[in-house]
């Protein structure tokens, strides 16, 4: 017994923290999702499934919850694209450009998420930047849907969460002996096969990694979806938000932040098992 | 089989010269090693020969032609590398299948010469592992035999051996040796240990800054070293410094130490040398014998020994001058005590260029 509590005592403090702070909250937040609703206080006497009877009947939201997740999704995978040659080319920099280089990936995180988020709704308005722009040049007549959709949503998500990707690829991508990819060349592949058949299964690790921190990051966002997407498109955060502050609805509020929760971790578990990798 | 010819290579990183106008020939089938200093280019001649550095003046032939431009993929080159490199996300057979199905070389006959190299290098058993799981020693064969399943038309090697304890070097020292005779591949090793230049090796080439000090078979770098600075990295080396006298009997001697000892000279000396010149004369350690005072050719002090298993090594004080002995554990002698040195006059060697 001492020897177990010899080995792991490090862990204590920060299981102390998860618990009392993460655990009991969870807690805390599935009890409520089973109170009953009430019309005059935030909750009722006694238990009711109804909240997630209602989430589940009402295609309303059981389509924003598939919406949330689709999104987050869509985030992760753009970040991959965007991410990926962005790491590839700064483990490759010279050691004077890479400090320039990780200075840009990571500038977005030094700027409040609200300022960025009014920041791309500048952008991406129906009078906004591109769209008046294109209009004075003659290029469209209507302006484009940018804003108050996916589209929009995706494209100021992936400018957030894009370090997220960046720097575990990075990780995984600086970790690797440079010996290697010249092995593979002496060996007969050309450029193209190396990146096919080395770097990017090797970056792999750094790119699940990344893959479901921006995912979750995404699914869970709210500042963003909430001004880019306007009432038009409303992810599970801005409802659930609507639910417990506008409706004062705490029950259904949390039966929808829980079921976000629990689709959104099963997503990852279901990722990380089809990507996990056997040499590793 | 394949010849190689390096022609006035020259490698610049900005303006620092990491190879300075070497020019080298290696021939079909033939074992030569890059022997030098760390820094010394070793590696960076290497990775010109593959292709990994392009070359900043000079050439490089393979059988005649130019491949100086060539990718490295289209040079028909099989390189081990100090690290080994092997494909962390494969297993041994994945690694050494690589290369052929980069040749696009149908599955049975991969199959079948994946299996054949595993057999060569003793690894069969190994086929589905993970790099990660196997020994350094293990590892360094994976390395060695997925430049060989190939049948690449030259072997290049940068320090295979480094990352590997004592004993297990001298076991793959032979190993690739043999193997390198039995494949007959033209082979080009690169070593800062001159223990394995010196027995794996048809040829060492010894580096300095860049330059190639002196190209020759094993036993004349050691016995006949091109300069002092080549006796001294090849092995241990006594530099006797003295001026040349004729002898009683009107052969060549060198007068040296404090005490004016006439050595006797091997009868081939280096042009220009007359009798009052200035002259620095190598001998190895194991070349010098310890005798009782006043037998030998000059008399000295034991300063300290070192036992060292089958020998011992000595340090002599002759006048300014200390010389290493290399002596059998049969003749004994305690620090302090007076001893005699014997010279070897026939393996005496006058080095190059005025003392
Ligand atoms: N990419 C590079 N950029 C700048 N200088 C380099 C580069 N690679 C090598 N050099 C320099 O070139 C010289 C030769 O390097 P090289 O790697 O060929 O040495 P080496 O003989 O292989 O040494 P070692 O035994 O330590 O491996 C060194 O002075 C080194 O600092
Ligand atoms: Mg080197």
């Amino acid at each position: 017994m001492s020897g177990l509590f010899r080995r792991h005592f490090l862990i204590l403090p920060a299981a102390a923290l998860l618990f009392l702070f993460v655990m009991l909250p969870y807690v805390n937040v599935l009890v409520m999702s089973l109170r009953a609703p009430s019309d005059s206080t935030p909750y009722g006497e006694g238990f009711s499934a109804g909240g997630y009877v209602k989430l589940f009947s009402d295609p309303y939201y059981f389509e924003a919850l598939g919406q949330t997740l689709w999104l987050g999704v869509l985030t992760a995978f753009v970040c991959f694209l965007l991410g990926l040659p962005i790491a590839l080319h700064i483990s490759q920099a010279s050691r004077r450009w890479r400090g320039l280089l990780y200075g840009i990936v990571l500038s977005p995180l030094l700027v409040g998420i609200v300022v960025r988020s009014y920041g791309w709704t500048i952008l991406l308005g129906n009078t906004g930047v591109i769209n008046a722009t294109l209009r004075n040049l003659g290029l469209i007549e209507r302006p484009l849907p940018l804003m108050y959709n996916s589209f929009g949503i995706v494209v100021a998500l992936a400018h957030v969460f894009l370090p997220f990707m960046v720097l575990p690829v990075l990780g995984a991508l600086q970790g690797l002996d440079p010996a290697v990819g010249s092995a593979a060349r002496s060996l007969g592949a050309s450029r193209f096969t190396v990146f096919r058949r080395i770097t990017l299964p090797l970056a792999m690790p750094g790119i699940q990694s990344g893959a479901i921190l921006v995912f979750v990051l995404a699914v869970s966002s709210y500042v963003t979806p909430a001004l880019v997407g306007g009432m038009r498109v409303k992810t599970m955060t801005v409802m659930v938000v609507d639910a417990l502050i506008d409706q004062f609805q705490w029950p259904f509020g949390s039966a929808l932040a829980l079921s976000l929760a629990v689709s959104a971790g099963v997503i990852v578990l279901v990722f990380a098992r089809l990507t996990r990798m056997k040499w590793k | 089989m394949t010849e190689v010819s390096i022609l006035s290579l020259v490698k610049r990183y900005g303006t620092a010269l990491a190879v300075n106008d070497v020019t080298l020939k290696v021939n079909h089938g033939e074992f030569v090693s890059l022997l030098g200093p760390s820094g010394c280019g070793k590696s960076t001649t290497l990775k010109c020969i593959a292709g990994f550095e392009t070359v900043s003046d000079g050439r490089i032939l393979f059988d005649g032609h130019d491949i100086s431009n060539r990718e490295p993929e289209d040079r028909d080159i099989g390189m081990v590398f100090q690290s080994y490199a092997l494909f962390p996300h494969m297993t041994v057979a994945g690694n050494l299948a690589f290369g052929l199905e980069m040749r696009r070389v149908a599955r049975d006959e991969i199959n079948r010469r994946v299996a054949d190299v595993m057999e060569l290098v003793q690894l069969s058993q190994y086929a589905g592992r993970y790099p990660r799981e196997l020994s350094g020693g293990q590892q360094q064969r994976v390395a060695l035999a997925r430049a060989l399943v190939i049948e690449p038309a030259i072997l290049l090697l940068d320090e295979p051996l480094a990352n590997l304890d004592a004993k297990l070097r001298d076991e793959m020292r032979t190993f690739i040796r043999d193997l390198q005779k039995r494949v007959g591949i033209t082979t080009l090793y690169v070593t800062h240990d001159q223990g394995e230049a010196m027995t794996m090796s048809d040829r060492v080439v010894v580096m300095f800054d860049g330059r190639i000090a002196q190209a020759a078979a094993p036993e004349d770098v050691y016995d006949r070293p091109a300069s002092e600075a080549v006796a001294r990295f090849v092995g241990n080396a006594n530099i006797l410094t003295g001026t040349v006298e004729a002898g009683a009997d009107g052969a060549p001697g060198l007068r040296f130490g404090s005490e004016g000892t006439l050595l006797r000279l091997p009868a081939a000396l280096p042009a220009g040398t007359a009798p009052g010149r200035g002259l620095r004369v190598m001998a190895r350690p194991e070349q010098v014998r310890l005798t009782a005072p006043g037998a030998g050719d000059a008399t000295g002090t034991v300063v300290s020994h070192y036992f060292n298993g089958g020998f011992i090594d000595y340090r002599v004080r002759v006048g300014a001058d200390e010389i290493m002995v290399h002596a059998p554990t049969a003749d004994r002698f305690a620090d302090g005590a007076a001893v005699g040195l014997a010279f070897d006059a026939g393996r005496l060697w006058p080095l190059e260029g005025a003392a």
